[in-house]
């Protein structure tokens, strides 16, 4: 599905990632991305995702190098992501920026996202004027209109609470699982990504330093040094 | 129902980023409009004299003007400062083609308007995708190149450089000659329904789904990429929509007052229509009509007291701290206020 290639970016003289060769396989996989703060793992999402341009490196979609493709490109052929800080539009009610995404991606079951993501009670209200953890799951939502076969969550649970986030992890979850598409979250609550995740990455300053199944990784002597410490 | 159908009518459910009326009320709507659209066609010929005739064709004018900069300040959260260039462009092309390429009157306003889309088009398409405050900055530098450029020794013979240039209007246009558009009360009619068709278009587009984009846009760029859409090409079409109302106006200008001059390009009309559009609201299609008439009639109230500038200024802060949303604007604030007051009450 996706291939990242050694794939570095750079802020100035900031080496935010540096040559970190990862593959996202496999169909109805959640793939967990964790690491301390600075680890790269937004800038991950965000090259991948199109929002920051490589210094090297590339990245192929279903086999397409898309290392200089748009983000809208990106988007109609079925790659999709969500914000850490909430991305939506605040003027809008939930229906109208749903409907005017599923317009664009030309798909007409917005209702199981809406049903998905459990925000029909929330459809005539202005965005900007619902709950946080509301706001939290139309940014998701919207990522989700046009049944997109690669999903990027850039710290989903932010902002929540851990029942909250492992709520929603479980709702992505069942959605990859159900939908047959892969996903990559980025998270620092590392119980609901050890919880959900059928593989795991662990990025430490801007570099690769595991990937494997959560078992594998939480026993890992370099990922407990570098980050989980006691919590593993 | 399939699925493109069901798209379309959850859009639409969905309001489409603007509320849907019942069909009733729809229909009480079209029919006062119509009403008012007629009484304000004629009545005011029969009930003001020529001196308020003619102030209210400029208010009007300066309106349109004003609706070109709102809506693109509305939808997608624009301020263009070159509206004046293009208007008085308009006048100088219309007046060129006439005088000295002996086109007919409906031939030179084809060609200057296909001029003005191609202009338009170039120049959105070298500067939409700069920041609100570069944009504005560049659409001052192209209008002031433009009312610089007529002034140059070398196009005097097209321009008049300052002296400006008379319209020679041969002919007719749809019937009507020379003589009818200088005349105020004759005039008044036709800038009166092109107000209304220019209105009734920027209204409609607002309602579209490129309106629903462009608020979109200009609410969160990213999301909408993210979201798949190309904000490029939504934004680029509003500039030129908005150049071309801006020129639609200064074809009316040159037809009234048979003249075109530099005034009629400077910063000065431009900054006016902005205040215009403020003073009425930039959100509606009515409201920078209004500003712009009301605009008019308190320029020359204050110009009788010989205090333009200073009371025009005074007024300016006064409209935009008290009214924020124009005087449209607040009204309509006032009246959903009452609506819910009323519903409150009786619920």
């Amino acid at each position: 599905m996706l291939e990242i290639d050694k794939l570095s970016v750079s802020y100035g003289t900031v080496h935010a990632l540096q040559e970190v060769d990862l593959e996202i396989a496999g169909e109805g996989v959640l793939h967990g991305v964790i690491g301390p703060n600075g680890a790269g793992k937004s800038t991950l999402l965000d090259a991948v995702s199109g929002r920051r341009r490589p210094t090297a490196g590339a990245i192929r979609y279903r086999g397409q190098d898309i290392t200089r493709r748009s983000v809208a490109w990106r988007r109609r052929r079925g790659m999709a992501r969500s914000f850490q800080r909430t991305n939506i539009f605040q003027d809008l009610t939930v229906r109208e920026q749903l409907s005017l995404v599923a317009w664009r991606l030309g798909d007409d079951r917005i209702s199981d996202v809406i049903e998905v993501m459990d925000l029909g009670d929330y459809l005539e209200e202005r965005a900007g004027r619902i709950a946080y953890g509301v706001q939290r799951r139309v940014d998701v939502a919207l990522a989700l209109i046009g049944r997109p076969q690669l999903l990027l969550l850039d710290e989903p649970g932010a902002g929540l609470s851990a029942e909250e986030t492992l709520r929603l992890f479980q709702h992505v979850r069942d959605l990859v699982g159900e939908r047959r598409i892969a996903a990559v979250v980025v998270e620092h609550d590392v119980d609901a990504v050890f919880a959900c995740c059928g593989v795991v990455t662990v990025l430490d300053l801007g570099r690769h330093l595991a990937t494997g199944v959560p078992a594998e990784i939480r026993a890992d002597q370099r990922v407990i040094t570098a980050y989980l410490g006691s919590a593993a | 129902m399939n699925g493109q159908a069901a798209t379309r009518v959850a859009y639409r459910r969905g309001a489409a980023l603007v509320p849907s009326a019942r069909g009733s009320r729809r229909i009480l709507a079209g029919a006062a409009a119509l009403l008012l659209f007629t009484i304000g066609a004629f009545a005011p010929q029969y009930l003001a004299n020529d001196f308020l005739l003619r102030l209210a064709d400029g208010g009007l004018l300066l309106g349109i003007l004003a609706l070109s900069i709102a809506f693109l300040m509305s939808q997608a959260g624009l301020v263009s400062l070159g509206a004046a260039s293009v208007y008085g462009g308009v006048g100088y092309l219309f007046a060129i083609a006439m005088s000295q390429w002996y086109l007919s009157p409906l031939a030179a306003i084809v060609a200057s308007m296909v001029v003005v889309t191609v202009y338009a088009a170039i120049l959105g398409a070298l500067i939409i995708r700069t920041t609100p405050l570069a944009f504005m900055m560049l659409t001052l530098a192209a209008g002031e190149m433009i009312s610089h450029a007529v002034l140059l020794e070398g196009l005097r013979d097209y321009t008049s450089g300052a002296d400006g240039l008379v319209v020679s209007f041969g002919g007719t246009l749809f019937g009507l000659e020379a003589g009818d558009f200088a005349n105020s009360a004759r005039f008044w009619p036709i800038v009166w329904t092109a107000a209304w068709a220019i209105g009734s278009a920027v209204w409609a587009v607002r309602r579209s789904r490129l309106g629903a984009v462009l608020r979109a846009t200009r609410q969160n760029e990213e999301r909408m990429r993210f979201s798949g859409f190309d904000t490029y090409g939504p934004r680029l079409a509003a500039f030129v929509l908005a150049n071309v109302i801006a020129g639609a106006c200064g074809l009316l200008h040159v037809l009234n007052s048979g003249f075109v001059s530099p005034e009629s390009l400077g910063l000065g009309l431009s900054t006016n229509a902005l205040v215009s559009a403020l003073i009425g609201g930039t959100a509606t299609s009515a409201g920078p009509l209004l500003g712009g008439v009301i605009f008019a009639f308190a320029q020359d109230q204050f110009g009788a007291h010989g205090l333009t500038q200073l009371l025009t200024g005074l007024a300016i802060v006064v409209f935009i701290v008290l009214f924020p949303s124009g005087v449209v604007g607040a009204w309509r604030d006032f009246a959903q206020w009452i609506w819910r007051n009323r519903n409150r009450e009786a619920g």
